[in-house]
């Protein structure tokens, strides 16, 4: 499903690489985590991935579903079933978490060449998803992100990806700043979404969150390039031993 | 960045390029030569069989006009206007006071179908339950038709055209005439007092709540015509109104100018609301023509705990110069200004609000959303005083400004005076620009470049668009190039 | 004879303009200088001193606020008195007369009548604009001031006071001020009188700051109840400069003080903090502009007024992001207490930006002090009078704090604000 080619990227504003030839399969149905020290890549991993303008691929393709999609922006690759989950969501004054859901859907249906929701309709979806993820609707008609708590936020991510029915999901650093139950929370959610036409990469410091959401793969990011790939088992590795061991091996 | 390059198309399409009011109606017009003079105010007052009062008036603010000079203060710039270029009268011919809906020329209704006024009642009650609107439709200078009269004359309340007030009840017309603007107030109010072909004019009697929203739209057609409409609104006391004020005129080349006067007056525990969507024609992507848009507006809170609110979506105009204010005189009293004024192509705007606090226990609340795109410029300028004896002022003021590329300017000038150790005031004001972490994460989201501009504009703004009466929200919506096609509850 | 010539001149206008007359022949000048004099006397004739129509000055209206005009007096002499700050070097004005006695190592100065004399400071006698009242009084009749350089990379250990001292007549000085690329330094520019006769002063300070200079900048204006003080400061920050301007006044009977900055160089960085300590009737004006000019430069002005008896305040602050100035940060604030019924405080805090990726913003406020603050001292058992002064003296304080790593400047700055206070509230 992800094929990411020798992908070397850097900040466009002053030039600095990140992502230094990285290399990286997950195929349909996996879920892959990917770990590392801190500056390593992680982050800016799931900005190249999903198109963000502030950074430029200088070397190497992403192919999606065999296709290359360096050349499509942020929203057609969101509307082709790319969703990043982000590590600080966004808050947008003003803006109804609900009113937004509505526009987010229709534009990616619109693209797809798919009628509209009906307002009904809609509604029923967003009901159904926010009961599962014990989202009150209250919390709907507040405006997006702003005031939601750090764990409101990453539901409110997740409920987005559960609407909006990505093919690729990247979850950033998804478990920052979330206490034990809601974590279990948003898991579940992930879990849930699990199928076998669908992947997930799970970009994460702490081995933490992969108790919950059981990876088929790990891999490690150290500046900018996969230094080591492993079933669950690396991630425990890593957790016992840090990443020391590894980083040396690498270095 | 591309996105500002691609939102400035985008907000120029919706606003300049496809400006979808820019049709000309082909009627035979009634026109005043061009020009002033004692003879065409004779004119005027005499096309519209006004009494000698009314003419007297007229030459009193005309020769106190000859002796004043342009206001330069505002940050705007145009050539000088000729008023001798100017057309001061022009009124389809044959429309001088219409019986019916079936006496009014077909072609003219057709105009008030395209800009989509409910003009028909039968269509209002068909179109929309549980929500009617009296309309009173001026046509560059004459009133062309006041709808529901008949069951607003019911309720005791009095809606039609000044010209018809001045002959029908012009006791009320006397009594509160050129009291709220006085005909000295400013250059273009007092050439307004001198020259003004019509308006409407609103009596809400004691203890009555208007029935329905009450609205004007205000059409420039003719070409060199000058629209001086004059607007009075007297809530008695305990009475409450809602009003409701649209404008738009046909593309020209020249520069068009519209000097309107608006007086509200509160008395005891009363309520004006009054709403614009402005949508004049702003002129072509080069700044050639659009309307010159020169407004007094004033309200005077007169009553104890009367309140005037002042809610503004301005989209059009070459150039807008136009103050909605409050006089907060009476104990209690409350006043509001709610404003989106959004800039475009070469469009220039100053506009703002002056919160006069002269009574006890006064409060005030202005919020201002400046959205500057293109070549614009757009300024706020707002005064908040509090005189020696306005014990426990209170004002609340917030000024936001976004900016859509880097040819435009936004502006924040406010006036704060205190002369009351009991006053609070408080204001804050910020100028920034679409955030780049907003703008991806909606794009992320799968919202392409624009619709995610819009909707981040839309959420700026919102403040203010929930002021609105239902009807002009989804109208100031689509004006400032935004769909909300929301089912948020 | 042109038409501007048939304004009646008010009594502070003749005033000025026969100051000049009566000092031609007297005032240094070489005759670029001379010439450039005559031009400002006569523009101030013409147009006369502003009015509140002329937008710079419209909470001052100075034509009709500027009664009278103490006559120039050659012979009026006074002390020079002890620096605010113990340990500083102080470079003396006084009655217009240049001292320099302690020179701190890294310091050049000379009287600035020698600039004018030998037409050096011609160029900086130019006003910097129609409206700019004070550069053209200041201009004409400008006699005495500094000129003080601080070298490249000189970092001076205690502060340096500028000390104007005025016993009565007028004084109008100026004082061009450049520190090298690296320099560090504080300065105090500090006005005072000493007697209660009324003096009118008109002060100028050119100040330029080259390549990552860090300067912190006192203005303090003591002067006497019945005095004018015209001041302004101008400003230009080069790359990565750093100016903290700090600008206490605390006397004066009609007071404006002008603060008319530039960004110049990337990274600059301007922090402006003051106070207005007003009260008996006076009329204390702080205008400031800001003109952010390239990119990446920040700034952060706070205003603090303390408005007591039938005072009158005003603040008028204008940011200015120019076309280029992209990631410019500025915000600006401008808080007032207002303590009597018959005190009057205007403020007009101005944005005007050209340039679409910046964070610009600005809050006013006006209030009495907070009851719910007094109320909760009063049930500790502190007297109203006492708290009152607790939470005005608290109001400005913490601005001075900021200064925190000069504990002496902290110390005597503290020190005027009580003083005042107890005097007043």
């Amino acid at each position: 499903m992800l094929e990411i080619k020798n992908l070397h990227a850097r900040i466009a504003e002053d030039g600095t690489e990140i992502i230094r030839g990285l290399n990286l399969t997950v195929k349909a149905g996996e879920v892959a985590a990917i770990m590392g020290p801190n500056g390593s890549g992680k982050s800016t991993l799931s900005y190249v991935l999903s198109g963000r303008e502030d950074y430029e691929v200088t070397e190497g393709d992403i192919l999606y579903n065999g296709e290359s999609i360096l050349e499509l922006d942020a929203a057609e690759r969101a509307a082709k079933g790319l969703f990043l989950a982000f590590q600080y969501p966004v808050e947008i004054p003003g803006v109804a978490t609900m009113q937004f859901l509505k526009v987010a859907m229709n534009e990616q249906r619109k693209y797809r060449g798919e009628d509209e929701l009906s307002t009904p309709e809609f509604m029923r979806r967003v009901k159904e998803a926010a009961a599962e993820l014990k989202i009150a609707p209250e919390m709907l008609r507040r405006p997006l992100n702003v005031g939601f708590s750090g764990g409101e936020k990453k539901r409110a991510e997740i409920l987005q990806m559960a609407l909006l029915e990505p093919k690729l999901c990247v979850l950033d650093e998804t478990d920052s700043g979330l206490d034990i139950d809601a974590l279990k929370v948003v898991a579940d959610g992930v879990n849930a979404l699990r199928s076998p036409d669908r992947a997930v990469v799970v970009i994460t410091h702490y081995q933490r969150l992969l108790d919950y959401i059981v990876p088929d793969t790990v891999h490690v990011l150290y500046r900018g390039q996969v230094v080591k790939s492993g079933d669950k088992t690396l991630a425990h590795e890593l957790e016992a031993n840090g990443y020391a061991d590894i980083i040396g091996a690498a270095a | 960045m591309p996105a500002v390059q691609e939102t400035i198309d985008q907000v120029r399409q919706i606003d300049v390029d496809q400006y979808k009011y820019g049709f000309e109606t082909k009627i035979e017009m009634d026109k005043a030569p061009k020009g002033l003079s004692e003879d065409i105010i004779r004119l005027i007052s005499s096309k519209k069989n006004e009494p000698e009062w009314m003419l007297e008036w007229r030459f009193e603010a005309y020769r106190r006009w000859l002796t004043m000079e342009e206001p330069s203060w505002a940050r705007v710039r145009y050539p000088k206007i000729d008023f001798n270029e100017i057309h001061y009268y022009a009124a389809p011919k044959g429309t001088t006071g219409p019986k019916s809906l079936d006496e009014v020329d077909p072609e003219l209704l057709k105009v008030y179908e395209k800009l989509g006024i409910p003009l028909r009642e039968q269509e209002i009650l068909a179109g929309v339950e549980k929500s009617k609107i009296a309309v009173d439709a001026v046509f560059d200078s004459v009133s062309v038709v006041t709808t529901f009269k008949e069951e607003l004359k019911k309720a005791g309340v009095i809606f039609m055209s000044i010209s018809e007030a001045i002959r029908e009840h012009p006791d009320l017309v006397r009594k509160y005439l050129g009291t709220v603007v006085p005909q000295s107030d400013n250059f273009y109010a007092t050439l307004n007092s001198a020259v003004f072909t019509d308006g409407s004019f609103v009596y809400v009697p004691k203890g009555v709540r208007c029935p329905m929203e009450l609205s004007t739209y205000f059409r420039i057609n003719e070409k060199n015509t000058g629209q001086f409409e004059r607007t009075l609104i007297i809530a008695d006391e305990g009475a409450y109104v809602s009003y409701l004020e649209g404008c738009t005129a046909p593309q020209r080349d020249e520069n068009q100018l519209h000097a309107a006067v608006v007086e509200l007056i509160a008395l005891d525990d009363a309520e004006i609301k009054y709403s614009t969507v402005q949508n004049w024609y702003p002129g072509d992507k080069e700044g050639k023509g659009g309307i010159y848009n020169f407004v007094t507006k004033r309200g005077d809170c007169r009553g104890k705990n009367s309140k005037i609110s002042w809610t503004q979506v301005e989209t059009g105009s070459a150039i807008t110069w136009k103050y909605p204010s409050c006089i907060l005189r009476g104990d209690g009293s409350r006043g509001e200004f709610y404003s989106i004024a959004v800039s475009n192509g070469h469009q220039q705007v100053d506009s703002g609000t002056k919160m006069i606090h002269l009574g006890k226990n006064t409060s005030s609340r202005i919020i201002s959303k400046g959205i500057a795109a293109g070549f614009s410029d757009n300024t706020y300028r707002g005064q908040v005083s509090a005189h020696r004896k306005a014990e426990n002022a209170r004002n609340f003021t917030q000024c936001d400004s976004l900016l859509i590329g880097d040819k435009c300017g936004a502006h924040t000038v406010p006036y704060i005076e205190a002369k009351n150790s009991t006053a609070q005031f408080e204001h804050e004001a910020t100028t920034s620009k679409i955030s780049e972490d907003q703008l991806f994460y909606c794009l992320q989201r799968g919202i392409p470049e624009e619709a995610a501009i819009a909707l981040i504009v839309n959420g700026f703004v919102k403040e203010v668009i929930q002021e609105l009466p239902m009807e002009f929200a989804v109208e100031a919506q689509k004006l400032i190039g935004i769909s909300l096609e929301g089912s948020v509850g | 004879m042109n038409m501007q010539q048939a304004i009646k001149m008010t009594a502070a206008e003749s005033a000025l303009v026969d100051a000049y007359t009566a000092q031609i022949g007297d005032l240094p000048g070489d005759g670029a200088v001379l010439s450039l004099r005559d031009t400002l006397v006569h523009e101030l004739r013409t147009a006369g001193l502003p009015t509140r129509r002329v937008e710079a000055w419209h909470y001052t209206d100075l034509r009709t606020l500027l009664r009278s005009v103490p006559a120039a007096d050659s012979t009026a002499f006074s002390e020079r008195v002890e620096a605010i700050v113990p340990g500083a070097s102080v470079l003396s004005v006084r009655n217009g007369q240049a001292d320099l006695k302690t020179l701190p190592e890294g310091v050049t100065a000379r009287s600035y009548s020698e600039s004018l004399l030998d037409g050096s400071a011609a160029a900086g006698l130019a006003v910097l604009g129609a409206d700019d009242a004070i550069g053209r009084i200041n201009g004409g009749l400008v006699r005495g001031g500094l000129e003080i350089a601080v070298a490249e990379g000189a970092e001076l250990k205690a502060p340096v006071e500028i000390q104007v001292v005025q016993s009565h007549g007028q004084a109008h000085t100026r004082f061009p001020v450049s520190f090298g690329a690296g320099a560090k330094a504080t300065m105090i520019e500090r006005h005072l009188s000493t007697s209660a006769e009324p003096s009118f002063v008109s002060s100028v300070s050119d100040v330029t700051l080259a390549e990552g200079a860090d300067v912190i900048w006192i203005i303090l204006q003591q002067q006497g109840p019945a005095d004018t003080h015209l001041g302004q400061i101008r400003f230009d920050l080069g790359k990565d400069a750093k100016l903290h301007l700090f600008v206490i006044n605390a006397g004066g009977k009609l007071v404006r003080q002008e603060l008319h900055g530039k960004a110049s160089g990337e990274g600059a960085d301007l922090t402006l903090r003051g106070i207005n300590l007003l009260g008996g009737d006076s009329h204390t004006d702080v205008t400031f502009t800001l003109s952010h000019d390239v990119p990446h430069t920040t700034s952060s002005e706070i205003i603090r007024n303390v408005v007591f008896d039938r005072a009158k305040g005003v603040f008028q602050g204008k940011i200015l992001v120019a076309k280029d100035a992209q990631k410019t940060d500025a915000k600006m604030a401008c808080n007032t207490l207002l303590l009597s019924d018959d005190a009057d405080l205007s403020a007009k805090p101005e944005l005007e930006i050209f340039a679409d990726d910046v964070q610009c913003g600005h809050g006013a406020t006006v209030a009495d002090i907070d009851h719910t603050q007094l109320f909760y001292l009063l049930s500790r058992g502190i007297p109203e009078k006492k708290a009152r002064a607790m939470l005005v003296n608290a109001f400005v304080a913490e601005i001075v704090e900021e200064l925190e790593d000069d504990e002496a400047l902290v110390e005597a700055l503290e020190g005027v604000i009580s003083a005042w206070l107890e005097k007043h509230a």
